[in-house]
């Protein structure tokens, strides 16, 4: 049946007519509504079109769905801070006024944080994690499912406060009492408390579900030791989200109760105490710094060797400083706290912890520093990306380090010195490596490249736009120039670096057109055959989902692998010769799996997105009317019946036909207009038993 | 070609010095400026911290530069040659995390010395600073009976050699007190007294702002420290107590000003003090969430008002006093009399919240306005200059 276009070096394989035509599985008859019932809907057995993105449990388009998703809030996130910026552009600017700058501000961070950087993180892991351990889905496909549709609710109800009576003014990170109903009596507050409740729900069922995923359905030969550093970093995270999520979520229902209930949990003249506030948020939020940073570097950590053509440089060292970063990440959250008041005996312990996660983080970086060294370092644009985040996340490192000291911190803190520190962490470190992944990974989920023109001058135009902006940051910080502050006076003297930073924001903004340009442009050329295909391998990747044809079909692996080492894959390709030297014996697109088996794979469901709709009526109700938030629980409370009631695997899907790898080769040519990622949803099922290769009901 | 591009650089450098050094023109924030025995060991720190994360970095960047030039993979290269296969080098890898570890221990140890000694108490004078929104208040006790003596807002007096003991206070929200060039920053946490030190050897006027954000007007909230040598110290001290009893003496009649104490009887003793005078609000008052309002006994001696936000007397382009013929200084009559009339136009408030001053514009018609300036200008001498 389904045919991998574009394995030139494979001549025992017929080639198709085109990239439109790639894994064309569709089963005629399996189309049409003879779904059987099964609780209250019609099962969503063979939907196709939007439906297929809706109802889907298949990781890979959940990924893709996140990925889309950030990059959307990425864009609302960045035209935020665009009007700050032009209200800083002079002193006493005047452009926005205060209560709006405050608004921007604390949405620019949270949308940034909760709602692009996380998500992306989650977009990659998705679609990567059950590829690099040669898993055919993840441990609970509908829970999956099920977070991304909460975290769509969850971003949508967040941003509605803008057309609520505005957004959240208390800054991302809250500080009571001046976010109680006292002190900020609009709404925008309890939007921010029950948006970032629902989002984190969808960040728990996303880092249960990968938990599972990666100790229980690595196949056979890979031990921990043998998962791929990208894998490895998810997991790290995924215990920190797990570990964090509940700090925030009962600082969150504090909050809530306090507002909405007239609690006193940071009522100070009922003798609360407002660092408690401080301590809960700190404890989430600094492991929370980790959970954003960790991903990126393990994205690197697969593109510096296959572009450096060699093997990571301490591969040991680089899993276990992730995985002690992760750890000492819980005993450095009060260095938010220096000035606080905590006392010096608080104040000495977390300086100390902060300077020492240092060393980790240092080994890290030389260790990539080490695997580029002496290699043969192709500069594609995934490695452009890669390398600056080496060279851009080590100076926001260093400033670090600076702040660990606590009395500089004491006159660091809440200037734009701290600014420019996290954005060259989460711009430079984060953000970088999120794009070098989409260009790296972009060929192995759609079929084809990014343009290789565009993605220089996106590259290019981000790392100038990024300098510029966040540069002189540092400076103006040290000038003296406080965060948060919608002006500032014509005798501060923060006028030039300002003007310099705002002139930078817009480098930015145009490299982020180029990358939608790019999306959209090849995009649209790959629909009508101008695009080549990419081929399984186009890399001369290392790691298992280069072992699968590119786009991956939807059950992602034939049969299951087995490995016998580190980067398994790329030692298919090169063995050591007669005399010891490496020598390539094979191309990877020569002995990919080509993606012609059907066997069982969960079937979509409507329950998810049913569910997940609950969530933000529940937060109407907490916030308008208590009986919106009824309709909400019945409708939570429902799906969840419907969910148990409903197999993940519907018996009945696919039966009656078994012709599995008897189908036509030329099934593309009658569906000429399906695009690339239209695949079929569980017909010519296979009963395929393989030690993971059955997708776990949830 | 080469002399026009030598040529083009002679143009070039000066005029990228130009706009560095225009860059480097520094405001009166100047973290990096410290005068305060706080802020030059802070200071040192930081230049040490500093200049060990540039050697870092440097290092660093050489790395990736020297990848980037000499282990570039060229067209020329075989494709199926590979470059040496490294797995990894125990000795390398401990040697770079046992050499930024010593780095770090040498920090921690210098760290830990400075974060005690700045905490340590002195045995100066004691002054009770209260942030609330969007102001600071400053009380002092002189004679250690458990009164203020003097009650000020927006300028923080101290004098020279004199290392000033702040025990920091918030009436509302969390507020930050911040004077870069005497010290770092310390929090004003409602329910909490937060002890701080500062301190300077020269006299002068060292400006500073809330740096924890504080709700709607948090920019705004910005205030100074004036050091003064010990005699004009002094003379500050006596001015502040003769401006209480001056206060207290009756205005003549008839004058505008006695019609714009009339006035303030009606629209302003609700939230503000005149010690001796007008006290109903005196112990807090329910019409503001942070319960209290500047006191005005002293209101002419502040070189500042609204938060600091607005200079009591008129200052020329490069921000230096102007003054009248008989040298005395100017009264910023202009601004004064529009915050009176419309406070929130002027510096946002939600006074609709009890956060800020009311807006006055439709209650007092202009001869209102005048005759409260006229008020408020006996209030106090004006100011001690250092």
């Amino acid at each position: 049946m389904a045919i991998i276009t574009d394995q030139p070096e494979s001549p025992d394989l017929p080639d198709s007519s085109g990239p439109g035509t790639e894994l064309e599985v569709a089963e005629p008859d399996s189309h049409g509504d003879d779904s059987p019932r099964t609780g209250v809907f019609a099962r969503p057995m063979h939907a196709t079109g939007w439906r297929e993105w809706l109802f889907t449990v298949d990781h890979k388009k959940i990924g893709i769905m996140y990925g889309a998703l950030a990059l959307f809030w990425f864009l609302i996130g960045g035209l935020e801070i665009g009007l700050v910026r032009l209200q800083l552009w002079a002193p006493d600017g005047e452009v926005i006024s205060a209560d709006f700058y405050n608004q921007l501000f604390t949405m620019h961070g949270v949308t940034m944080v909760f709602l692009v950087i996380m998500p992306l993180a989650n977009a990659f892991a998705n679609y990567l994690v059950p590829l690099q351990i040669g898993a055919r889905d993840v441990a609970f496909p509908r829970m999956n499912a099920l977070g991304l549709w909460v975290f769509f609710f969850g971003g949508i109800f967040l941003n509605l406060s803008w057309f609520l009576g505005g957004g959240a003014d208390g800054g991302w990170f809250a500080y009571a009492p001046n976010t109680g109903m006292t002190f900020s009596p609009g709404h925008g507050m309890d939007f921010y408390a029950l948006g970032l409740q629902i989002a984190g729900i969808a960040s728990l069922l996303g880092a249960i579900n990968l938990l599972v995923t990666i100790i229980n359905m690595r196949c056979p030969g890979m031990s921990l030791l043998r998962m791929p550093v990208f894998t490895w970093m998810i997991l790290v995270v995924q215990f920190l989200l797990v570990f964090a999520l509940p700090v925030i979520t009962v600082a969150l229902i504090l909050l809530t109760f306090d507002r909405t209930f007239d609690a006193n949990f940071f009522n100070v003249d009922a003798g609360a105490d407002p660092l408690l506030w401080q301590h809960l948020f700190w404890i989430f939020g600094h492991p929370e710094v980790y959970i954003l940073i960790l991903p990126a570097f393990g994205v690197v950590s697969e593109t510096l060797p296959v572009f450096s053509r060699k093997p990571l440089f301490g591969y040991p060292i680089v899993v276990l400083s992730g995985a002690a970063i992760g750890f000492m990440g819980w005993g450095v959250w009060a260095h938010h706290m220096f000035t606080s008041g905590m006392g010096p005996v608080s104040v000495a312990a977390f300086s100390a912890t902060t300077m020492f996660i240092a060393v980790p983080t240092g080994v890290k970086i030389l260790n990539w520093i080490a695997t580029m060294w002496a290699g043969k370092v192709r500069f594609t644009v995934p490695m452009m990306f890669s390398v600056s985040l080496v060279a851009m996340f080590t100076i926001g490192g260093l400033s670090g380090v600076m702040h660990a000291i606590a009395p500089a911190d004491t006159q660091q803190t809440d200037t734009y010195f701290i600014v420019a520190h996290f954005h060259y962490v989460l711009v430079g470190g984060a953000l970088m490596g999120m794009f070098a992944g989409m260009y790296y990974w972009w060929p192995k989920a759609f079929g084809y490249h990014l343009n290789d023109r565009l993605g220089r001058w996106h590259f290019w135009l981000m790392l100038l736009g990024f300098n510029v902006t966040f540069g002189p940051m540092h400076i103006v910080g040290l000038q003296g120039m406080a965060r948060r502050h919608s002006v500032y006076g014509e005798f501060d003297g923060f006028e030039f670096w300002n003007k310099i930073a705002t002139i930078g924001y817009f480098f930015m903004l145009i490299a982020m057109v180029i990358l939608a340009v790019n999306i959209f442009r090849t995009w649209g050329r790959y629909r009508r055959g101008l695009e080549p295909g990419a081929g399984a391998d186009p890399w001369d990747g290392r790691t298992l989902e280069w072992a699968i044809p590119s786009p991956v079909p939807e059950h992602n692996f034939d049969y299951v692998p087995v490995v016998s080492d580190v980067d398994d894959f790329w030692h298919k390709k090169y063995q050591p010769d007669e005399t010891g030297k490496l020598r390539r014996i094979a191309y990877g697109n020569d002995i990919a799996q080509i993606g012609d088996q059907h066997p069982h794979l969960p079937s979509p469901s409507y329950w998810p997105i049913v569910l997940a709709m609950g969530m933000p009526l529940i937060g109407f109700g907490l916030i308008y009317n208590l009986w919106i938030a009824g309709i909400g629980l019945l409708l939570l409370v429902g799906s969840m019946f419907g969910w148990t009631l409903e197999p993940a695997t519907d018996p009945d899907a696919g039966h009656g036909h078994d012709g599995h790898g008897d189908h036509d080769d030329d099934h593309g040519a009658e569906k000429p207009d399906d695009g690339p990622d239209d695949h079929s949803d569980g017909d010519g099922v296979l009963a395929a038993s393989t030690a993971n290769g059955e997708a776990a009901g949830d | 070609m080469g002399a026009r591009f030598a040529r083009r650089w002679r143009l070039a450098v000066p005029a990228l010095l130009g706009v560095l050094l225009a860059g480097c023109a520094t405001g009166r924030l100047d973290a990096t400026k410290p005068i305060g025995e706080e802020a030059r060991d802070i200071d040192g720190l930081m230049r040490l911290s500093g200049w060990m994360a540039v050697g870092v970095g440097i290092f660093v960047a050489a790395a990736v530069v020297t990848i980037i030039v000499k282990f570039r993979a060229k067209p020329t290269d075989d494709p199926d040659d590979l470059p040496p296969q490294i797995h990894g080098n125990r000795k390398a890898e401990l040697t770079w995390t046992l050499i930024p570890t010593a780095m770090l221990v040498f920090l921690t140890i210098y760290t830990l010395g400075t974060v005690f000694d700045l905490a340590r108490a002195s045995d100066g004078p004691t002054i009770k600073v209260e942030g609330q929104q969007w102001w600071w208040q400053f009380s002092y006790d002189l004679d250690g009976d458990g009164n203020d003596d003097i009650v000020t807002a927006n300028d923080l007096v101290i004098q020279t050699g004199e290392k000033v003991n702040l025990e920091i206070h918030s009436n509302d929200v969390i507020h930050s007190f911040w004077i870069p060039q005497l010290n770092g920053k310390k929090d004003a946490v409602p329910g909490r007294v937060h002890h701080w030190l500062i301190s300077s050897d020269e006299p002068g006027i060292f400006y500073g702002e809330c740096v924890e954000f504080c709700g709607l007007s948090h920019a705004n909230m910005q205030m100074r420290t004036i050091v003064l040598t010990p005699d004009d110290y002094k003379r500050w001290e006596q001015e502040q107590l003769a401006g209480k009893e001056a206060a207290q003496e009756a205005l003549v009649e008839g004058s505008a000003a006695a019609a714009g104490a009339a006035l303030f009887e009606t629209h302003c003793i609700s939230c503000h003090v005149v010690d001796g005078v007008y006290e109903s609000a005196a112990g807090g008052n329910a019409n503001l969430l942070a319960g209290i309002a500047p006191n005005l006994t002293n209101l002419m001696s502040r070189t500042a008002f609204a938060g600091a936000l607005y200079e009591t007397y008129q200052t020329g382009p490069g921000g230096e006093y102007l003054r009248n013929p008989d040298g005395s200084l100017k009264v910023n009559v202009a601004e004064l009399r529009e915050w009176v009339r419309n406070a929130p136009d002027m510096k946002p408030a939600r006074a609709d919240n009890q956060q800020g001053m009311l807006d006055f514009s439709e209650v007092l018609t202009d001869q209102d306005l005048d005759n409260l300036v006229e008020y408020l200008k006996t209030l106090g001498s004006p100011p001690v200059l250092p």
